[in-house]
C-alpha cells in the first residue's frame, strides 16, 4: 500500500517537475518571442547611388548614352500608360516616363517628358503637354549597398502598400486559414505527424506564423524537438501580436532569390529585382510569381527554370481563384500573361565594386560600420556610369589586344583607371583591374607604384614660379650628370634613348621627357623645394628627399597622382577628390553634405605656363600619338610615365572637363617592355574619345603675354621668321633679343603690329559670331 | 604703302598661326552696366541660381550651396556661379572658402571688370571677417583699381 502510494507520488512529482520545466521553457520562449520580435528591426544596408543624370536643353549627350542609362535604370522600352519607368525612342526623339524619386533636396514627382536630340546635343525638353521644361533629373542608378555580414538585402514595405491580390495569393497558397488559426493548423500538424510515422520524415504543414518563427529564431535542422519549439513559439507569437503585424513581417522577411552574392529578401526588393518596379504596381500574374517563389527561389527561378516557374505561378493563381480571391476573368487574364521578368542580369552587391570600396573608405570616416550596414542610409555619390563604362571598356579591350599580340610581355597585363571632374574634383570613374566586376585587389586604391616621369611637372612648376629665372624657352643642359650627396647613393640619371641632347629649351625637355636635363633642373632648384611643390599639389604621402625621387623613383597611389594633376587641371586650385555628395536617412532626411572645397595652391601664371607645356607634350612630345584618338584642336594636356626596366606604364592627362589617370603593368612587378606612350596612352585615348571631350581652353591671366619666338635660337621671332611659334610668358620675362630673321624690316613690322592686332580682333569677332 | 604691308603681314600672320595654339581670351566688349545680369543664358542654370538665392535668403545655406554646385556641374566655367557660391560661403561663415571660391571666379572672369570688382569686394569682406584688416584693405584697393 505504502509502496504503491509512494510510487504514485513519485510519478506525481515527476509530472509536476516536467510541467514546471515545460512552463519555464515556455516562459523563456515567451520572453524570446516578445523581446526579439518587438525589438526586431530589419538591418537595412546603406544604399549607394550614382550621380543622377540631369536633363536640360543644350546638354551634350549622345542619344545612345541616354538609352544606355535608361536601360541600366531598368526602364522598359514599351509604353505603359498607367505606369512609370518606361521609354519609347523614335529616331532621336524620346518619350520617358520618369519615376518618382526622393533626392537630397526633396522629392521629384514622377513625370513624363519628351526629348529631341540634334546630333549629340539635347535640343529640347518638354512635358507631355509640349511645354518647355528647364531641368529634369532621372533617378540615380542604384550601384550597390553596404550589407550586413550575410549580404541580406531588402526594401521594407508596409502591408498597405502590398497589392491585395498578392496577399490573397500568399494566404491561398501557403496558409488559407491564416486569419482564423491560432498559430498552427491541427490538420496540417496531423499530416506532419503521419508523415513521420510513415517514415517520410518531417514535411509540410507549416503555417505562415510557423514559417516566420522558423526563419526568425531557429536553425534549419528538422527534428521533432525543434518542431515542437516552433509550435510553441508560433502560438506565443499569435498571442502577443496582431495577424497583420505577423503578415507584414513575413512579407519583409521571406527569402525570394539570389543575385550573385546578394540575398534577395522580402517582396519589396523582389518586385524590383524581378520586375524593376515598386511593389504597388505589380500585376496579378507578377504577384503570383513572387508567391510561387516562396516555395523555393532556386527551384522556381523564372530566369533559369521558366517552365517550372510558370507552372507553379499558375498553381498559385488557381488556388486564388478556388478561394474566390480572383474572378474567372481575372484568373484567365493573369494565366494568359507571359513570364515577364527583367532580362537584366543581377549585378550582385554592386556592378562597380572598385568605386564602392572608395565610397566605403570615405563613409567610414564619418559613420560607424554597424550603422552603414543596418540603418538604411542613402548615399549619393559622384559616379558617372557613362565615364565608368568608357573606362572599363577601354581598359579591358586594349589589354586584351596587348595580351593577344604579346606586345609588352606575356599575357596577364593589368591596369587601373581614375577619372575625375577637372573643376569639382568629383571622382567619376574608378576601375581597379581589367575585370571590373572583381571584388578583390583594387589597383586604383590599394596599390602604390613608382610613378616615373609623372612627377616631372612638379619640377617644372617649381621652376616656372620664378619667371625671372625660368621661362618656357630657358635653355637647359642635357649633358652627362652625376649627383653625389652624403647619405645617399650616387645618382647618374640617363635618358630613355641613352643619348644626351646638349642644350634644350625648357618646354622641349618636358615635352620629350629628358631625364638628365630634368635632373639638373630639379637638383638646381633643390629637392626639398620640388617636394614641397608636390605636397602643395595635394600629395600627402611622405616622399624620401632623395634626388632620385625627382625622376619618379617614388611610389604613389592612383589617387595621389589624380590629386596632383587635379590641382594643375583646375588652374592651381587644390580641390580634394570626392566620391560622395550627400547622405540622407532612409526617409530622405539630409544628414550630411560633402561640399565642394577649393584652395588656391599656386598663382595662375606658372600653372598657365605648365599647362601650355603639357599641351606641348601632346602637340609634339612623347604623347604625340594621342592624335590617333583625339583631334589636336582639343588641346589635351598630358604626361607619360615609364619606370625602371619598363615595369609600369602611366598616362595622366586632361581635357576641359575630365582628368584621367591610367596605369598599366604586371601585378608581380616584373620587368617588361612597357612605356607610358605605348601601353597607357592608347587606353586613355580610347576612353576619352568615347566621352566627347570639350577643348581645353585655360583662361589666360592678365599678366601673361603671348610672344612670337623663333625656335631656332629662342629669340623673339616674328611674322617673317619661318616656324615662329607664339608662346606664353609672364609679362617682362620674354627674351629681349630678336632673331636675325626679323632682319631690317623689323621696325616696319613693329609699326604695323598694332594695326594687325586690331584687324585680327575684328576678324575674330566677325567669325566668332 | 603702310596699308599694303599691313595687309601682307596680316595674311602672313594668319598663315603662320601655330597649330593648336590655345584659343585667345574672349575679345573685350563694352561691359554691360545693367545691375541685374542673369547668371547664365542657359535657363536651367539661371533658374537654379534663382532657387539658390531664395534658399540663401531663407537661411537654407547648405541647400543654396548644393544647388549652386548643381549649376556648376552644368556650367563649370561660369564665373558668376562661382561668385554666387563665394557669397553663400561668406554667409555660411566659411571665410577661407569664400575667398578661394571668389578667386576661382576671378580665374574665369576674363575681362569683366564689374565681376572682378565684386569678387575683390567679397574677398575683402571675407578677410575682414577673419580679422585680417590689412588684407581686407589690400583687396578693397584692388577692387577700386578694377572699378576704374
Amino acid at each position: 500500500m505504502t509502496r504503491r502510494f509512494s510510487l504514485k507520488r513519485l510519478l506525481w512529482y515527476v509530472a509536476l517537475l516536467g510541467m514546471l520545466l515545460a512552463a519555464g521553457y515556455t516562459l523563456f520562449l515567451d520572453w524570446r518571442v516578445r523581446d526579439e520580435f518587438e525589438g526586431r528591426r530589419f538591418a537595412l544596408p546603406a544604399r549607394i547611388y550614382a550621380r543622377p543624370l540631369e536633363l536640360h536643353a543644350a546638354l551634350r549627350l549622345p542619344p545612345a548614352a541616354l538609352e544606355r542609362e535608361l536601360r541600366d535604370l531598368g526602364y522598359r522600352n514599351t509604353p505603359l500608360d498607367s505606369e512609370w519607368g518606361w521609354y519609347t525612342r523614335n529616331g532621336d526623339d524620346f518619350e520617358i516616363a520618369i519615376r518618382q524619386f526622393v533626392f537630397w533636396d526633396g522629392p521629384q514627382q514622377a513625370t513624363r517628358v519628351r526629348l529631341a536630340f540634334n546630333g549629340t546635343t539635347l535640343a529640347s525638353l518638354r512635358d507631355a503637354q509640349g511645354k518647355d521644361l528647364d531641368l529634369v533629373r532621372l533617378e540615380p542608378l542604384l550601384i550597390g549597398g553596404i550589407y550586413p555580414a550575410n549580404n541580406e538585402d531588402r526594401v521594407l514595405v508596409r502591408l498597405n502598400d502590398v497589392p491585395k491580390h498578392l496577399v490573397n495569393a500568399l494566404i491561398a497558397t501557403e496558409d488559407h486559414k491564416f486569419y482564423s488559426h491560432a498559430g498552427f493548423d491541427p490538420r496540417g500538424l496531423a499530416r506532419a505527424a503521419l508523415s513521420i510515422v510513415s517514415g517520410k520524415g518531417l514535411q509540410g504543414g507549416s503555417t505562415i506564423t510557423q514559417q516566420l518563427v522558423k526563419n526568425f529564431f531557429l536553425t534549419r535542422e528538422r527534428t521533432l524537438s525543434r518542431k515542437l519549439t516552433e509550435l510553441i513559439m508560433a502560438v506565443l507569437l499569435e498571442v502577443h501580436f496582431e495577424k497583420n503585424e505577423i503578415l507584414e513581417t513575413y512579407l519583409n522577411e521571406i527569402y525570394l532569390g539570389q543575385d550573385r552574392d546578394r540575398a534577395v529578401h522580402g517582396v519589396g526588393l523582389a518586385a524590383q529585382h524581378y520586375f524593376g518596379k515598386p511593389i504597388q504596381n505589380l500585376t496579378v500574374a507578377e504577384g503570383a510569381l513572387l508567391v510561387a517563389l516562396a516555395k523555393g527561389p532556386a527551384i522556381y527561378d523564372p530566369r533559369r527554370h521558366p517552365e517550372r516557374a510558370l507552372e507553379r505561378r499558375n498553381l498559385v493563381l488557381r488556388e486564388s481563384r478556388d478561394l474566390g480571391f480572383l474572378t474567372l476573368e481575372q484568373y484567365a487574364g493573369a494565366r494568359a500573361e507571359k513570364l515577364l521578368v527583367n532580362a537584366r542580369p543581377g549585378t550582385g552587391t554592386s556592378p562597380y565594386p572598385a568605386f564602392l570600396q572608395l565610397v566605403h573608405v570615405q563613409l567610414r570616416r564619418d559613420y560607424a560600420d554597424a550603422d552603414l550596414r543596418s540603418e538604411g542610409l542613402r548615399v549619393f555619390t559622384t559616379l558617372d556610369p557613362r565615364a565608368q563604362g568608357a573606362a572599363e571598356r577601354a581598359l579591358a579591350d586594349r589589354l586584351a589586344q596587348f595580351d593577344r599580340e604579346k606586345r609588352f610581355g606575356d599575357a596577364g597585363l593589368e591596369g587601373a583607371i581614375v577619372v575625375t571632374d577637372t573643376q569639382s574634383g568629383e571622382v567619376q570613374a574608378l576601375v581597379g583591374g581589367r575585370d571590373a566586376r572583381y571584388r578583390g585587389f583594387n589597383r586604383a586604391l590599394d596599390a602604390a607604384r613608382p610613378v616615373g616621369s609623372l612627377l616631372k611637372p612638379a619640377i617644372y612648376l617649381t621652376a616656372l614660379t620664378e619667371p625671372a629665372r625660368y621661362t618656357l624657352v630657358t635653355p637647359l643642359n642635357d649633358e652627362p650628370f652625376l649627383w653625389t650627396s652624403r647619405g645617399a647613393p650616387d645618382w647618374l640619371p640617363e635618358n630613355y634613348d641613352r643619348e644626351y641632347h646638349g642644350e634644350v629649351p625648357l618646354r622641349t625637355a618636358l615635352a620629350l621627357s629628358y631625364n638628365v636635363a630634368t635632373a639638373r633642373l630639379g637638383t638646381g632648384l633643390g629637392v626639398e623645394r620640388v617636394l614641397d611643390t608636390v605636397r602643395r599639389l595635394g600629395v600627402e604621402r611622405p616622399i624620401q628627399p632623395y634626388a632620385s625621387s625627382l625622376l619618379g623613383a617614388v611610389s604613389l597611389s592612383m589617387l595621389d597622382v589624380a590629386q596632383m594633376y587635379q590641382t594643375i587641371a583646375s588652374g592651381g586650385f587644390r580641390t580634394p577628390l570626392r566620391a560622395i555628395r550627400e547622405v540622407t536617412t532612409q526617409e530622405g532626411q539630409p544628414l550630411k553634405r560633402y561640399p565642394l572645397a577649393v584652395e588656391q595652391a599656386f598663382p595662375p601664371e606658372p600653372i598657365y605656363l605648365l599647362t601650355f607645356a603639357l599641351q606641348d607634350v601632346v602637340r609634339e612630345g612623347t604623347a604625340k600619338s594621342l592624335r590617333n584618338w583625339l583631334a589636336p584642336e582639343l588641346g589635351a594636356a598630358a604626361k607619360t610615365g615609364t619606370t625602371d626596366e619598363q615595369r609600369d606604364a602611366w598616362f595622366a592627362g586632361f581635357t576641359a572637363g575630365r582628368l584621367g589617370i591610367v596605369w598599366v603593368g604586371y601585378d608581380d612587378n616584373r620587368a617588361a617592355r612597357l612605356t607610358g606612350a605605348g601601353a597607357a596612352l592608347p587606353v586613355w585615348g580610347e576612353m576619352m574619345a568615347a566621352l566627347d571631350p570639350e577643348p581645353l581652353a585655360v583662361p589666360r591671366p592678365d599678366s601673361i603675354e603671348m610672344v612670337s619666338i623663333d625656335p631656332q635660337n629662342g629669340l623673339r621671332g616674328g611674322l617673317l621668321c619661318p616656324g615662329s611659334v607664339e608662346l606664353p610668358f609672364t609679362k617682362g620675362s620674354a627674351p629681349e633679343g630678336r632673331s636675325p630673321c626679323t632682319g631690317s624690316i623689323d621696325s616696319a613690322i613693329q609699326a604695323v603690329e598694332p594695326v594687325v592686332g586690331r584687324a585680327k580682333s575684328w576678324l575674330e569677332r566677325l567669325f566668332s559670331r | 604703302m603702310r596699308t599694303a604691308i599691313a595687309v601682307a603681314a596680316l595674311v602672313a600672320g594668319c598663315a603662320a598661326m601655330p597649330e593648336g595654339a590655345p584659343p585667345r581670351a574672349p575679345v573685350e566688349e563694352p561691359a554691360a552696366a545693367k545691375p541685374p545680369v542673369p547668371a547664365s543664358d542657359n535657363i536651367a542654370v539661371a533658374n537654379l541660381v534663382v532657387n539658390a538665392r531664395g534658399d540663401a535668403a531663407a537661411g537654407r545655406l547648405a541647400n543654396a550651396g548644393a544647388t549652386l554646385e548643381r549649376a556648376l556641374r552644368i556650367e563649370p566655367r561660369n564665373p558668376r556661379l562661382w561668385q554666387e557660391l563665394a557669397r553663400v560661403r561668406l554667409k555660411q561663415g566659411e571665410f577661407a572658402q569664400a575667398e578661394s571660391v571668389a578667386l576661382r571666379s576671378n580665374a574665369w572672369a576674363g575681362t569683366d571688370p564689374a565681376l572682378r570688382t565684386e569678387n575683390w569686394r567679397l574677398i575683402a569682406e571675407a578677410r575682414e571677417a577673419r580679422g585680417d584688416a590689412q588684407g581686407a584693405r589690400a583687396a578693397l584697393e584692388t577692387a577700386a583699381r578694377m572699378g576704374q
